[in-house]
């Protein structure tokens, strides 16, 4: 399943709250490393066109999350949002 | 009417700094200033980076040293930045950390004059001519670019002594000043008027900026609690005569300094002092840390940069300061 199907799958009042948790991951994050190049560019050309808070954002940062710090991000979205649907599919996307 | 500028240092993976400096501009800072250390990641790089993906934020280093860079890579540096951003450039210039370019085994000798020379070089350079001249640390015979610069860049002096801060006056077209108290302005403001008066300037022709330590959170103590290391080194690279101007324990900052030294962190840290934070940093809620800006605006301040550490959690505090201090001075 692609990132922006999964979004679809998000409430949209657990949005923000999502997408601020994972800014917070990502930031912080010490495994700068898992970020791959090209998923960098992607992250900062969305946060300079669009931002995070529609679809198409959210979807470009939840990648970069569940590629930099899965674990932190499936656990987040199960056990904090109660979305087990989501979860699951970030773990086959991953 | 008052600049509002932002520091960062990159010590961590280009795509964060820049992801701040992108927010920063989103949430109307007008400067951008990213510090020069040869053990982070590289200045003009995450510059470049900034250059791609912001629109209208004015950057630069902030600052960079003549020592550990050639007077003529930087000019080549900005310039080329200046193709990318035309006219959101600056050149932030010092003369350097003593103790850090110690360790390359760079011997930082005639630092005043250094400066002076690297800036004269830097102009004489974006002239876009053959250039040669003769100075005391620097000299340059016949160098010119292979392309023709934009113009020239807005030079600004990291200063803090007397002599440093007559000769920002006189030459610069800013000063950045490191320091976040009204005393410590005051003095400063003096001293540039002095070189600004010398040359028959007006002070409205530099812009003074103020280099704070900042930490801005809803509750105080997160906001002091971020803010303490960096007033912990502040405090241990502080000559006595500044330590002397705050009433600052002398043998306490020697505790400090001993503490990190032997890399003792916490012990250095819980060693900083009410005093120390006031002197050294600008912490605390929103209210509280506009009630110290307005201070050093009526010290003679033209921009304010918000430094290190920003606050406990950078990306909410560059909100946060965007919605409560930013406004209360612009609007």
């Amino acid at each position: 399943m692609s990132y922006k199907k999964i979004v679809e799958l998000i409430p949209v009042e657990k949005r923000e709250a999502l997408s601020n948790k994972l800014l917070n991951y990502l930031l912080k994050t010490k495994k700068e490393k898992n970020m791959p190049t090209s998923m960098a560019k992607c992250f900062l050309s969305q946060w300079q066109t669009g931002g995070f808070d529609d679809e198409v954002g959210l979807a470009v940062l939840l990648e970069a999350a569940a590629t930099v710090e899965p674990e932190k991000t499936i656990e987040f979205v199960g056990q904090e949002l109660q979305l087990a649907d989501v979860a699951k599919a970030l773990e086959e996307a991953a | 009417m008052v600049k509002f500028g932002i520091e960062f240092v990159p010590k961590e993976a280009y795509w964060k700094t820049v992801y701040y400096a992108v927010q920063s501009e989103k949430r109307g800072f007008d400067n951008l200033w990213i510090t020069d250390h040869y053990n982070n990641r590289n200045v003009y790089t995450t510059l470049a980076t900034t250059a791609i993906y912001t629109k209208k934020i004015v950057f630069g280093p902030g600052v960079t040293n003549p020592f550990l860079v050639n007077p003529l890579i930087t000019t080549q540096s900005l310039a080329s930045l200046d193709e990318m951003a035309p006219g959101r450039v600056v050149l932030g210039m010092g003369a350097g950390d003593k103790t850090t370019l110690a360790s390359t085994g760079i011997e930082a000798k005639k630092q005043l004059s250094a400066v002076v020379d690297a800036i004269a070089i830097f102009r004489a350079m974006l002239e876009g001519k053959s250039v040669t001249y003769e100075g005391k640390v620097f000299q340059v015979k016949g160098t010119r670019f292979n392309f023709m610069p934009k113009g020239q860049i807005p030079v600004y002096i990291g200063a803090q002594g007397p002599k440093m801060l007559a000769t920002a006056g006189k030459i610069g077209n800013g000063v950045l000043i490191n320091a976040s108290h009204p005393k410590d302005i005051d003095y400063a403001v003096k001293q540039i008027k002095s070189g600004v008066d010398e040359v028959g300037k007006k002070m409205s022709d530099v812009d003074v900026t103020a280099y704070t330590s900042f930490s801005a959170h809803k509750k105080p103590d997160k906001a002091m609690q971020a803010a303490s290391p960096v007033v912990a080194f502040i405090v241990a690279g502080s000559p006595n005569v500044i330590l002397e101007r705050h009433e600052i324990d002398l043998a306490k900052a020697d505790k400090i300094r001993g503490a990190l030294a032997k890399g003792d962190f916490g012990g250095a840290f819980g060693s900083v002092s009410p005093k120390m934070m006031e002197a050294f940093c600008i912490a605390g809620t929103p209210d509280m840390c506009n009630e110290k800006i307005s201070r050093l605006l009526k010290a003679g301040i033209t921009q304010f940069v918000v430094g290190s550490p920003v606050g406990p959690n950078v990306r909410t505090s560059i909100d946060l300061i965007s919605e409560q201090v930013i406004p209360h001075f612009k609007e």
